[in-house]
């Protein structure tokens, strides 16, 4: 009888000491006009959705350009300067180094032209002619736009800034800071279609496995994939024209403006994901390489082996391919 | 933009928005050029029709209104507000003026067929009031009638086929978005007596003429007839068979046409079921048109809808841990994707564009003799099916053709 409750007693002592299992936590919700997606591994619940959605409803008061609240709108009305908050002074300095990156592709002051293309908040009727959009540009410059302290400033009262291309891509790295607080080391964050991510899933320490959707014609198709990929630990964000675009006198008129003419980007991209370390980054650069076309955008990922790309186009005869940087083609995973 | 053109377009409609612009534009005429119009029959669906020509005075120009009625005749001339217009009792005098283009039929049902050959007769444009006719021999002969006047233009008040969310569901259909759709639920419920107060000096019978068979087809004429008509549009199809019941079940205060009804349409050609019903006994669903294919449920109110995918559309989602992709469409957290972001016009403001196209530019309506015929005669049967208890079956001779 003795020896058999020793062991009992060293099993139960045993049991208390292992750590205990690592367990899938979803969590998910609708924010910034999209759905969210979080999976987490750990022993124990470490986060709430209410957590999430304060997170998530800090950061549309400062960055929603649908808010006529946000910082951004109450920026945009302003004729000279408005005092922000940390949140827009990190998207407001990232936007900096994106458009110098860039060479103005990338730039958040083309709201007034994203506007004018009806690609706003403001409801538009017909599309803008040639001289609106010479007299728009007008106020389009990232260097009217300067940052002292915590104050942002305007060159001009006409200037406004919309910073839709890198809020979500934004969002989701604050979430995934807000993760790494909590000593979470194996997490998904997918906010919008951009998504952080770290570590392996378990049980089973297998590494995580991201689809990249395919171009549907419409948003009532399945949502078929293209390509499962295993990326590194990092950021994988897609821009697309697939999805958000009018259609006008038979052609089809993209939300990616280029920043340089404010005219949208016309070429044979139809998505390009993009994996960089932080999504603020992937978010800001994925609108980009889309208005530059395949070839300037390959060239674009050599200079900047930091990032890399995969690439959905329409090939001249109208077949749609795919290609990748090679960097990326490492995550390409093949059963 | 052609409207063939603008039809084969529509496969890269994104928004409610632009749906509007393109139904604006496919059903716009380049021709300014004012029609001037009279309404016979001055109810409630005539003040209705009336308020949104308002919004159309390049299109149209009230210059007559008739009614039998003295009070309906009144408020109308009152709505109408231009000493201009001329208030006749009887509809044939009104024809007679030389000046008045076209005309707007909104009478009792059973009204609708001589008074729409009076008008061709004296070449007038005709929109008329759905359900066509109140029965199939006059279906078939107003179809000969407007084939004899080849250049005016005779419209049927189906205005599903001009409301923006309709037009998009047919499409979805098109393209296969919904699979093979086997079912489709209807419902028009309310929980009242569907009568108007009569006024002092009228009668019953002049009021509220849908309770009675001589005036009206009751709830399926007047109502279930929208979605019979938008099925044979959707689909390019008719009915087969009729099955049908109903009764006075509630409302046993001296009317004739059923308070609660219910009618199975069979649709051999699409292998489809159609289930359309009424009560007047209950409002808790109020109004539910529902198509049910392999691949997803669409979900239409009169101005909104949703379409729910089947489980097995999604199953590809389950392999991956996230997905990457352009942003993603709203969800609704029932698992619904909203089918309009914005809510075009009336259904009816697009019609009269139509109407008014049509008759500048000499066209065919996309609600005419031939679709209008057709479903009226769908109405006739369910309501055949369920007056007798018989199966009612389509006949060769049902078949129009212009």
């Amino acid at each position: 009888m003795r020896p058999f409750f020793i062991l009992l007693l060293a099993c139960f002592y045993l049991a208390a000491a292992r750590p205990r299992e690592m367990q899938p936590w979803q969590l998910s919700g609708f924010a910034q006009g999209t759905s969210w997606h979080i999976t987490y591994y750990a022993p124990d619940s470490v986060a709430s959705h209410a957590s999430i959605d304060s997170i998530l409803d800090k950061l549309d008061s400062s960055l929603s350009i649908y808010k006529p609240y946000s910082l951004v709108s109450q920026f945009n009305r302003c004729t000279d300067s408005l005092q922000i908050d940390e949140h827009l002074a990190n998207v407001v300095n990232a936007s900096f180094l994106a458009s110098q990156n860039t060479g103005g592709i990338f730039d958040i002051t083309i709201q007034p032209v994203t506007q004018a293309w009806g690609f706003g908040p403001i409801k538009v009727t017909d599309m803008p002619d040639s001289l609106t959009i010479s007299n728009l540009m007008h106020c389009v410059d990232v260097r009217y736009l300067s940052l002292k302290g915590s104050v942002l400033f305007k060159q001009k009262p006409c200037v406004s800034i919309d910073v839709n291309g890198i809020a979500q891509g934004y969002s989701v790295d604050v979430l995934a800071d807000f993760f790494e607080w909590k000593h979470i080391e194996n997490y998904m964050i997918e906010l919008g279609g951009e998504i952080r991510l770290k570590g392996l899933k378990y049980p089973g320490a297998q590494p995580m496995r991201i689809g990249i959707e395919a171009p549907a014609e419409s948003e009532f198709e399945p949502a078929m994939m293209q390509k499962v990929i295993r990326p590194a630990n990092g950021a994988i964000t897609t821009s697309g024209s697939y999805r958000k675009y009018f259609q006008s006198k038979g052609q089809k008129i993209s939300h990616i403006i280029d920043g340089r003419t404010g005219y949208p980007a016309k070429n044979e991209l139809i998505s390009v994901t993009v994996f960089a370390s932080r999504a603020i980054m992937a978010d800001a650069y994925d609108n980009a390489l889309m208005a530059m076309g395949l070839e300037k955008a390959m060239q674009f990922l050599k200079q900047h082996p930091d990032m890399a790309a995969y690439f959905i186009y329409r090939k001249k005869d109208g077949a749609i391919a795919d290609t990748a940087s090679t960097f990326f083609d490492k995550f390409i995973f093949v059963e | 933009m052609s409207r063939r053109k603008f039809l084969r377009q529509a496969g890269a409609l994104t928004s409610g928005l632009i749906l509007h612009q393109q139904l604006m534009a496919a059903f716009s005429s380049s021709l300014q050029q004012t029609i001037n119009i009279g309404f016979i029959g001055c109810g409630d669906r005539s003040r209705g029709i009336l308020s949104i020509m308002q919004e159309l005075p390049a299109e149209f120009k009230v210059t007559a209104v008739c009614d039998i009625l003295d009070f309906r005749l009144a408020d109308m001339l009152k709505a109408v507000n231009d000493p201009n217009v001329k208030g006749y009792k009887d509809h044939r005098k009104m024809l007679e003026d030389k000046s008045l283009q076209a005309v707007i039929i909104a009478t009792p049902l059973n009204m609708h067929y001589p008074i729409a050959a009076d008008a061709l007769a004296a070449g007038k444009h005709v929109f008329l009031e759905k359900t066509m006719t109140y029965n199939i021999p006059e279906a078939s002969k107003l179809v000969q009638l407007a084939k004899q006047h080849p250049s005016q233009v005779l419209q049927v008040g189906h205005q599903y086929r001009y409301v923006p969310l309709y037009f998009r569901v047919k499409e979805m259909i098109e393209k296969g978005y919904l699979g093979k759709i086997t079912h489709i639920d209807c419902r028009w419920d309310r929980n009242w007596n569907w009568r108007r107060t009569v006024p002092e000096g009228y009668t019953d019978k002049q009021i509220n003429w849908r309770m009675y068979k001589a005036y009206s087809g009751g709830l399926v004429a007047e109502l279930l007839s929208h979605q019979i008509d938008f099925i044979n549009w959707a689909f390019n199809t008719h009915p087969d068979e009729v099955l049908g019941t109903g009764g006075i079940d509630f409302y046993k205060d001296g009317r004739e046409t059923f308070d609660n009804v219910q009618v199975v349409l069979r649709y051999n050609k699409e292998n489809m079921i159609g289930n359309f019903g009424a009560t007047c006994g209950n409002s808790r669903e109020g109004y539910i048109f529902k198509l049910k294919g392999t691949k997803g449920t669409v979900a239409l109110l009169v101005n909104e809808g949703v379409f729910y995918p089947e489980p097995a559309t999604r199953k590809e989602l389950q392999v991956v841990d996230g997905v990457s992709g352009a942003t993603k469409i709203e969800w609704n957290k029932d698992g619904g994707i909203p089918i309009l972001k914005e809510k075009g016009k009336d259904g009816t403001w697009y019609a009269l564009k139509d109407f008014h196209a049509c008759v500048t530019e000499k066209k065919k309506p996309t609600s005419n003799v031939i679709t209008g015929a057709t479903t009226a005669v769908c109405v006739h049967l369910a309501n055949a099916a369920a007056y007798t208890n018989t199966i009612q079956q389509w006949k060769p001779s049902y078949n129009f053709s212009s």
